[in-house]
């Protein structure tokens, strides 16, 4: 049967055993993600960073002579590594969570996956500035080099050891969980801290031991795959993607589950390898999107809970910093003044991204979804844009709006599928659907790989202006993002925009008023990615080319830290938080890989002591002050004060 | 009381055996349960007997483990929470429901919206609602909170509160109102203007109500079911249940 498919029995269980590789790294990677997500509610978006330092840990061991010559240190080899790393890396875990982590606990979750995005930005950058994009070698010990034929293939002796120990751990994992005392009262305190202490049992300590374990396996995996893989800096970011899409196709509170669907995805994915090679490293993704249409809570995950949304709105509604019809008209004054300070190919760059953030902030601030996966609309519409302007000859608004129409189908079907789920789900699944985006652009011809679609002509507008101009093509982009922030500024003060506001402050309420939730948010994504395929159609336009990076999830990345700094569900937020994150690329952009290590300290930082934002904290001032005011001029001190909270 | 006397039963609400186990456990157990058409249910029991459970039932926020609900005859057991609602079963809910930063105005019409059609319409201004208005104030004036209308929701005290959210609750014109303990947590005062409150909706719809307070209850109600871990007690009017000695000793070992 093997031989009529046209495929070799060793290509077949060749590509089962990378497979099953795979698949046990994703097993101890998700059953670490599973367990921080199950007890802590933290979407641990740093645990690839952490796997990353399991991996450089190895191999800074067996370097240590030339890393501190002159001190006489040996060279300690893999066992050693197997021994030592797993728990320095949970201490660094342990660390993290004592400094970082243990502040967002009580916060919204998704601060908790934004501050561990800041996280793995920072560390990831850290080795990126010390080590490039190159892989360092770290040789399979003696011990376990050469294999044993099995007839039907080759089986090297370090793989199998990778499968018998990866599934091992896993097992005594799950039974520690599952089956004892410990993982009984690890169960207790995530349900119900106060009893558990009640029991004399330290709580935080215990959070801070769970995540420490969680953080250690993946010090494990990765000190078991450095001998596999190339030890690198960017290692641990492709696949905690694809693990988070694990997490979500086993779905929440079984320890088994994740267990399983690691080691069977991983051999799908080998399989899929073999009968049809380009669509392996989507499948995972793919079957997500199944799984979400079928089975929501995912194969072996409970009953979904009606989560609320994330209202994490600083606004006051009456505030002068959200009447739009007045800053409409100042940022359009505003902007029309700007080229003549600053180069009007900067300010193009701010004016696509803070459409770009105003946007994102449509779902995020305004619905309150924690959307991680904007990327793919304004990537999707900058390649559609640049395409049919470079290669089909359309005029520049028909290939923009091209751009916009196809933005906006993905994103109806992106948001069919996620709107299933809220939370950090949502946050997983989103970024998980524009990854399979983000493979389709580098592997598709018409997207020209790394490359990118380059010399796109800016044409004319109405056939007429010579948009090669910079000053007419900034007046014509000016215009579209003044139409742009128009617009959601209409959204939100609609009827439909009231709705939105009732989601977001009590959803269930909502329902029982009839309104089904789901299609409103559905709605609202849509529009906020069509929006979002705007601006990255207008900047291909401008900048003339249509790139990866526009699909890739940093840009998502982005779109959030332009409106975390700016202010959450404000009107203003976005523009100031693009403004700020421009000015900050361009000022930092000498630095080269060290810009990321900036952002990630940027977001670490917003999430910790700036919450609410630039626009939100001046709004708190204002507030604050009129009250001072008020009470100055022989006012009441306000018992029931407009936009208290 | 305020029910004109159908001869033949006419039940709006009708549950068959209507459990539902949450890992095993049974918090509503083959629960059968008929609402009259225009009466006032009250649905008693001590804590943690399913009383909320069993709105949640109703209004599907929860989806039955079995049995069935039929509301005027038809078979609702599988609908949508927001379908339900739209067919005329809203509920309050045991801790007050409001949207905290929309004024006390913006409450109400949010429910007087939805009827309009234009919830959708994403390019209309918010002064397309204006037409509302006159319908929030009335709304507002038959439960005392007109002089605060453009207050934030969230400032207001939390008797207030409750009357905002049996103003929003009224704005749909519910066929069936589900009221989970509207008076909780009220003071004296605050109690008896929500009872009267009560009693003057309750003409031409049908409600069901959760009530702790029992004097309340003696005042409102009809008919009076008595649930206790689950399952129905007792039912009848308030002086056959205050009577039962069943009904007495579960409240006794209820409440321990
Ligand atoms: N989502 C849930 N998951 C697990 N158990 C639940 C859930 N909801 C309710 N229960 C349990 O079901 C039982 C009935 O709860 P319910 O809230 O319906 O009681 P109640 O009669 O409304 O009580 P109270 O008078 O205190 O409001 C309780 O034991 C409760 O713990
Ligand atoms: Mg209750």
């Amino acid at each position: 049967m093997m031989t009529l498919l046209g495929i070799s029995p060793q290509l077949l269980f060749g590509q089962l055993l990378i497979g099953l590789i795979n698949g046990v790294f994703y097993a101890m990677m998700s059953l670490g993600v599973a367990i921080i997500f199950g007890m802590l509610r933290i979407g641990n978006f740093v645990h690839g960073a952490q796997y990353m330092l399991g991996a450089f840990g190895a191999w800074y061991l067996l370097h240590l002579p030339d890393l501190f010559p002159g001190l006489g240190l040996p060279s300690l080899g893999y066992w050693w590594a197997l021994a030592l790393v797993p728990f320095a890396v949970g201490l660094i875990g342990a660390g993290m969570e004592r400094l970082f982590i243990r502040r967002v606990y009580d916060l919204e979750h998704a601060y908790g996956l934004l501050l561990t995005v800041g996280l793995a930005m920072v560390i990831e950058g850290l080795f990126n500035v010390g080590y490039g994009a190159a892989g360092q070698q770290y040789n399979i010990p003696d011990s376990l080099k050469g294999g044993v034929n099995l007839g039907f293939m080759f089986m090297p002796y370090y793989r199998l050891w990778v499968i018998v120990a990866g599934i091992a751990v896993c097992i005594a994992t799950w039974y520690t969980i599952e089956r004892t005392k410990l993982g009984a009262y690890l169960r207790a305190a995530t349900e119900n801290p106060d009893l558990v202490r009640a029991f004399g049992i330290n709580v935080p300590r215990m959070l801070m031991l769970t995540y420490a374990f969680g953080v250690g396996l993946a010090g494990l995996a990765g000190v078991m795959a450095a001998p596999i893989y190339q030890v690198s800096p960017q290692m641990g970011q492709s696949i905690i993607i694809t693990i988070f899409a694990v997490v979500v196709i086993g779905g929440m509170g079984s320890i088994s589950g994740a267990i399983f669907t690691g080691l069977m995805l991983g051999m799908i994915e080998g399989l899929t390898k073999v009968f049809w090679p380009q669509a392996s490293t989507t499948v995972i993704f793919v079957i997500m999107a199944i799984v979400l249409v079928f089975r929501p809570a995912g194969l072996f995950g409970k009953e979904t809970v009606a989560a609320h949304a994330a209202d994490m709105s600083t606004a006051r509604p009456d505030s002068i910093l959200e009447n739009g019809k007045l800053w409409l008209v100042i940022l359009g004054v505003g902007g029309a003044i700007l080229p003549f300070l600053v180069y009007p190919v900067f300010g193009m760059k701010m004016l696509c991204l803070a459409l770009f953030a105003c946007a994102y902030n449509l779902i995020f601030g305004y619905v309150g979804l924690l959307a991680f996966g904007h990327a793919a609309f304004y990537g999707s519409s900058a390649y559609i844009a640049a395409y049919t302007a470079a290669s089909w000859g359309f005029p520049t608004e028909i290939a923009i709006l091209s751009g916009v129409a196809v933005a906006t189908v993905i994103g109806a079907l992106f948001g069919w599928l996620a709107i299933r789920r809220q939370g950090l789900y949502f946050a997983m699944i989103t970024l998980a659907l524009a990854q399979v985006v983000y493979f389709y652009a580098i592997q598709a011809p018409w997207t020209h790989g790394e490359d990118g679609i380059q010399s796109v002509p800016r044409g004319y507008l109405l056939g007429v202006i010579d948009l090669s101009d910079n000053m007419n093509m900034y007046y014509f982009v000016l215009a579209i993002f003044l139409i742009g922030f128009a617009a959601i500024y209409r959204i939100v003060r609609s009827p439909f925009g009231q709705v939105l506001k009732s989601i977001r402050e009590n959803e269930p309420r909502a329902i029982s008023l009839g309104y089904s939730t789901e299609r409103f948010k559905l709605l609202a994504f849509t529009l906020s990615a069509m929006l979002a395929g705007l601006a990255g159609g207008t900047k291909a336009i401008v900048f003339q080319i249509a790139s990866l990076a526009d699909v890739y999830f940093m840009t998502s990345t982005d779109a959030l830290l332009m409106t975390l700094i700016g202010g959450v569900g404000t009107l203003l937020g976005p523009v100031v938080g693009a403004v700020i994150v421009v000015t900050m690329q361009k000022e930092f952009a000498t630095l080269g890989s060290w810009v990321i290590v900036v952002q990630g300290t940027a977001f670490v930082l917003c999430v910790l002591f700036l919450r609410k934002g630039v626009v939100g904290t001046l709004e708190d001032w204002l507030a604050a002050r009129a009250e001072r005011r008020r009470i100055a001029a022989g006012g009441e001190p306000a018992a029931i004060a407009r936009g208290a909270h | 009381m305020s029910a004109p006397d159908n001869n033949q039963a006419d039940n709006i609400i009708e549950a068959r055996g209507l459990t539902k186990r949450f890992h095993g456990f049974a918090a509503v157990s083959e629960v059968d349960l008929d609402v009259r058409r225009h009466a006032i249910h009250a649905l008693i029991g001590p804590n943690g007997a399913g009383k909320t459970t069993f709105f949640n039932l109703i209004t599907k926020v929860l989806q039955p483990t079995e049995g069935t609900i039929r509301f005027n005859g038809r078979d609702i057991t599988a609908e949508s929470p927001a379908a339900v609602a739209r067919r005329g079963i809203v509920r309050s809910f045991q801790i007050s429901a409001i949207f905290p930063r929309m004024t006390v105005a913006e409450n109400v019409r949010i429910a007087l919206q939805r009827p309009v059609g234009t919830s959708f319409h994403f390019w209309r201004p918010e002064s397309s609602l204006d037409t509302l208005n006159g319908r929030v104030d009335e709304l507002l004036d038959a439960v005392g909170l007109l002089s605060l209308r453009d207050q934030t929701a969230a400032g207001l005290p939390y008797g207030r509160k409750r009357a905002l959210e049996l103003a929003t609750t009224l704005a749909l014109e519910p066929e069936l109102l589900l009221l989970d303990e509207p008076t909780s947590g009220l003071g004296g005062e605050d109690v008896d203007r929500i009872a009267d409150l009560i009693r003057k909706v309750s003409a031409n719809r049908t409600i069901l109500m959760v009530e702790h307070n029992l004097s309340v209850v003696s005042k409102l109600a009809n008919t009076i079911t008595v649930l206790a871990r689950g399952k129905v007690l007792a039912e009848g009017t308030y002086a056959q249940i205050s009577t039962d000695q069943r009904v007495i000793e579960a409240y006794i070992g209820g409440e321990e």
